[in-house]
């Protein structure tokens, strides 16, 4: 690796993440309470205008009888939208994979998933391109100080740990690592920069997790952040993607405008 | 204008039909040689081999090369860029269609494939300093016909134009309104 040089031309990336259930974009935190946005096409497109580098689509709800109207969806999402897009929520295995491909999809996302059975890893990438496949992890930070890893959308904990996964990830062959740090994700606190300065991988991280202000942004990005996710700062329109990429710019972060 | 999309069996086809659609052309995926066409797009997504392998059916290659020949409008996207050059470090024993001199060869990064946006450096005001979207793991380093580098590891070949040949390492039809603006300017309009 050594002798490789690391001269790039790419720039840092903003990604929206809009939380789905039932065709609809929904405010994505209470699952009880799901409270609609509007129409996800419409609200991808008002991201892709404001300068979005790419869009992440999370199916919140997504269940089997639910799932052709969910790729029609999908596949106008694909039909309108000039950058690329990555959809998740519901893959268990490489047969689910392959209809989010057909409607258009640029990249899948797979949490719980991969944990349960990361042979799921190996044969999305290889069947794929590994930069077909995001592996999104979440971790926390417990009260004794230690990482932990979850599934099931933060509710279940899991026996693997946390460091041996993001290696495990990377090693099966995943594009990139989306990592959200659970005990930052609606906060407002700003994204846990040491979790990012503490990676050592050969693959793109895609910080998310408590974006307040463009400043939290900028911090991820020089933790070592390739890609910067939020939800809420945008939704709530507290910031739009153009406010955060001005404010970067001016900050000495080369963006694409 | 009336737009072929070929089809190589190479990956989802959607993106480059809807961008086309939407600047207004006429799109029709086309899985044999057809002439009734004003231009040709070259879409490709994996491994050189497999593409190139898929050329080999249908009379493509001789279809394609005449095509070019006769400086009929084509664009060739990714790994559809990357066939029009003679071979790959990717796969060996491949052939390319060999319309441009050169040789495929690895990024020299870390960290392939290469995935997001890069802006381009080149003479071509059409594309200095545009922001593309970029999703590939090898590329050409230079040729003759070369209108836009970028630096990944190594500085290579992020678009040809001969005449009324284009090729494209990165992704117009996921590049913005940008990407969209450079379809319709090789297609002359």
């Amino acid at each position: 690796m050594s002798d490789l040089i690391q001269k790039t031309s790419l720039v840092p990336r903003i990604i929206p993440c809009l939380d789905v259930a039932y065709r609809e974009v929904v405010k994505g935190t209470n699952f009880k309470q799901l409270v609609t946005m509007g129409d996800p096409i419409e609200l991808a497109l008002n991201y892709q205008h404001q300068g979005a580098d790419e869009i992440v689509f999370l199916d919140i709800k997504a269940s089997v009888d639910q799932q052709d109207s969910t790729i029609a969806m999908f596949r106008k999402v694909a039909e309108n939208l000039s950058i690329p897009f990555t959809v998740g929520g519901g893959i268990r295995q490489l047969s689910d994979v392959e209809k989010f491909f057909d409607a258009g999809a640029d990249k899948v996302t797979i949490n719980t998933a991969a944990v349960e059975n990361p042979q799921l890893i190996d044969q999305i990438s290889q069947k794929y391109g590994s930069q077909s496949l995001i592996v999104a992890i979440d971790v926390n930070h417990e009260d004794d100080g230690s990482r932990l890893l979850y599934t099931h959308g933060g509710s279940v904990r899991s026996e693997t740990p946390y460091e041996q996964w993001v290696k495990e990830v990377e090693d099966r062959g995943a594009g990139e690592i989306l990592l959200t740090a659970m005990h930052k994700d609606g906060t407002g606190t700003g994204y846990d920069l040491k979790l990012l300065s503490e990676l050592q991988l050969s693959i793109p991280v895609i910080a998310s997790g408590g974006a307040k202000n463009p400043k939290d942004f900028k911090d991820a990005i020089l933790a070592g952040a390739d890609a910067v996710l939020a939800a809420g700062i945008f939704h709530r329109k507290e910031y739009t993607v153009e406010d955060v990429k001005k404010y970067l710019i001016n900050n000495k972060i080369e963006m694409r405008i | 204008m009336k737009v072929g999309v070929i089809n190589l069996n190479s990956g989802n086809l959607l993106s480059v039909v809807s961008a086309l659609k939407r600047i207004g052309h006429e799109v029709q995926v086309i899985d044999k040689p057809a002439v009734d066409f004003d231009a040709l797009v070259m879409p490709g997504q994996g491994r050189f081999a497999f593409v190139a392998n898929q050329l080999n059916q249908n009379n493509w290659r001789s279809f394609i090369t005449e095509w070019i020949h006769k400086d009929k409008k084509f664009i060739g996207i990714c790994v559809g860029m990357q066939l029009l050059f003679e071979s790959s470090e990717e796969d060996k024993g491949a052939v390319g269609l060999a319309v441009l001199k050169g040789k495929i060869t690895k990024l020299q990064h870390p960290k392939t494939p290469m995935v997001g946006w890069a802006k381009l450096s080149g003479n071509d005001d059409f594309l200095n300093q545009q922001y593309v979207y970029f999703v590939n793991s090898y590329a050409v380093s230079d040729s003759e016909y070369c209108i836009a580098k970028v630096d990944y590891g190594n500085s290579f070949c992020a678009a040809v134009q001969k005449n009324n040949l284009y090729a494209f390492q990165f992704h117009p039809e996921k590049s913005g309104d940008y990407g969209l603006e450079l379809l319709q300017h090789c297609l002359g309009e």
